[in-house]
């Protein structure tokens, strides 16, 4: 099984809509695919294909930190050491003895990334850890009309942060595994997988150990900026890039080429702009289109 | 009493940082006896929670007012819990005119917790999710 993620750096600039264009072609091909949106923060291949999310497969959860006022002495080493500064304390032993004594610690569970670091270090052991749920994954099964056959089988794998924490690297990880094991399962020949935008934690999750990514890009000043972002990360993991130029005839693509011969990666794939992509892009029949003309 | 303003400098002829979280010192006043001395505030620096860490500084310092351009719902909140209260609204001035201006009474007191986020650029770190052109 081929693992390959799409991904881009900037946004906006048609991953997800490269992923499905992808995962056509592979069933036209007669491929099993699986695809899996990890943009889980506003995951919306499900819009763009046309349906609704499908049953949840997997909930996932995350630990929290949770006092016991019977054991806390109100030291404050759990408010200055947060890195998320996810705790305070609103009088503290520390703010030169003008108020009355030490207020309990509060904790402030959207800002919490969930290292654990206060329950570790607090030497009274009064920090309990509480399991939050804090995304689900989705499956669902799509009928793709197919050349060869009278309709393939694509399986779309959707995580879906619930924003309970602020930053959604758990989620992606374990809509992942979930993709991988049903992918394994289902004997499937790829497995694509969608990430999110930028460059943060969970673009990073959907990057490690694929056998290689696509980049997206536009030819704007920006979609080139972020485009030299991306490599670099992409290099940095031992991931090797191909490189998705869309809209290539709008634009200025000179500033993508240099990238691309700045970091000896080929433009792979160039989709020009067309309102017909446009038109099932937003009426979500995306799953119909196939730029390959590979039948009749 | 002291007061905490959010500055860009060491001293008081320095601009009010107009951002709270992200001030790169907080100068504590004395308002009875007009001594002031600047803290360096380390939270400025942070990827996220840079309001709550210097509002916990604020606290810290010991201080009962703050004064600040700007300020997002994570550090009102703070503040408001330790009995803080807050002036804002200080914009594109020095800290020794803030200071004259809280004194006159000409500075407004944040009483609700604001809508939205703070000043910085929170967990996103700033990179859009624009239309691509």
């Amino acid at each position: 099984m081929q693992l390959i993620s799409v991904t881009g750096g900037k946004g906006g600039v048609g991953k997800s809509t490269v992923s499905i264009l992808l995962a056509n072609k592979l069933v036209r091909e007669g491929k099993k695919v699986v695809l899996c949106d990890l943009d889980v923060e506003c995951p919306n291949d499900h819009l763009l294909l046309g349906v609704s999310l499908g049953d949840v497969g997997r909930f996932v959860y995350a630990q929290f930190p949770k006092l016991n006022r019977k054991k806390c002495a109100k030291c404050g080493l759990c408010v200055s050491k947060c890195p998320s500064h996810a705790v305070f304390q609103p009088s503290t032993a520390r703010d030169a003895g003008q108020k009355k004594s030490a207020d309990y610690p509060v904790f402030m569970p959207e800002l919490c990334s969930s290292c654990g670091l206060c329950w570790h270090i607090c030497p009274q052991g009064a920090i309990e850890i509480e399991k939050k749920k804090t995304g689900e994954v989705f499956f669902n099964k799509l009928r793709t009309p197919n050349s060869k056959l009278e309709a393939a089988d694509l399986w779309l794998i959707t995580g879906r942060s619930v924003g309970v924490l602020e930053e959604s690297g758990p989620v992606v990880t374990a809509a992942r595994e979930f993709a991988q094991d049903f992918a394994r399962q289902k004997d499937a020949d790829y497995l694509l997988m969608d990430t999110a935008v930028g460059m943060h934690c969970g673009v990073i999750r959907a990057l490690l150990d694929v056998d290689y990514a696509y980049v997206v890009t536009e030819p704007t000043p920006l979609g080139a900026h972020d485009l030299a972002l991306i490599l670099r990360l992409l290099k940095k993991l031992g991931v090797s890039a191909r490189i998705v130029l869309n809209q290539s005839n709008l634009g200025r693509r000179d500033w993508v080429d240099k990238i691309a011969r700045d970091f000896g990666v080929k433009i792979d794939w160039e989709i020009p702009f067309s309102q017909d992509l446009v038109e099932a892009y937003s009426q979500g029949r995306l799953g119909r289109v196939d730029l390959f003309n590979n039948h009749d | 009493m002291k007061l905490a303003i959010s500055s860009t400098g060491k001293d008081l002829n320095s601009l009010v940082d107009s951002r709270f979280g992200r001030c790169p010192y907080l100068l504590v006043v004395d308002t009875e006896t007009k001594d002031w001395q600047a803290a360096d505030n380390v939270s400025a620096q942070s990827a996220r929670g840079a309001g709550v860490g210097t509002a916990q500084k604020v606290i810290d310092l010991g201080c009962s007012a703050v004064v600040s351009g700007n300020m997002g719902p994570n550090a009102c909140r703070v503040l408001q819990s330790a009995g803080i209260k807050i002036y804002t609204g200080a914009f594109g001035i020095t800290v020794a005119q803030a200071l004259k201006d809280y004194n006159e009474g000409r500075l407004t007191e944040l009483k609700d917790v604001p809508p939205g986020r703070g000043c910085g650029l929170g967990g996103r770190w700033g990179r859009g999710r624009g239309r691509g052109r």
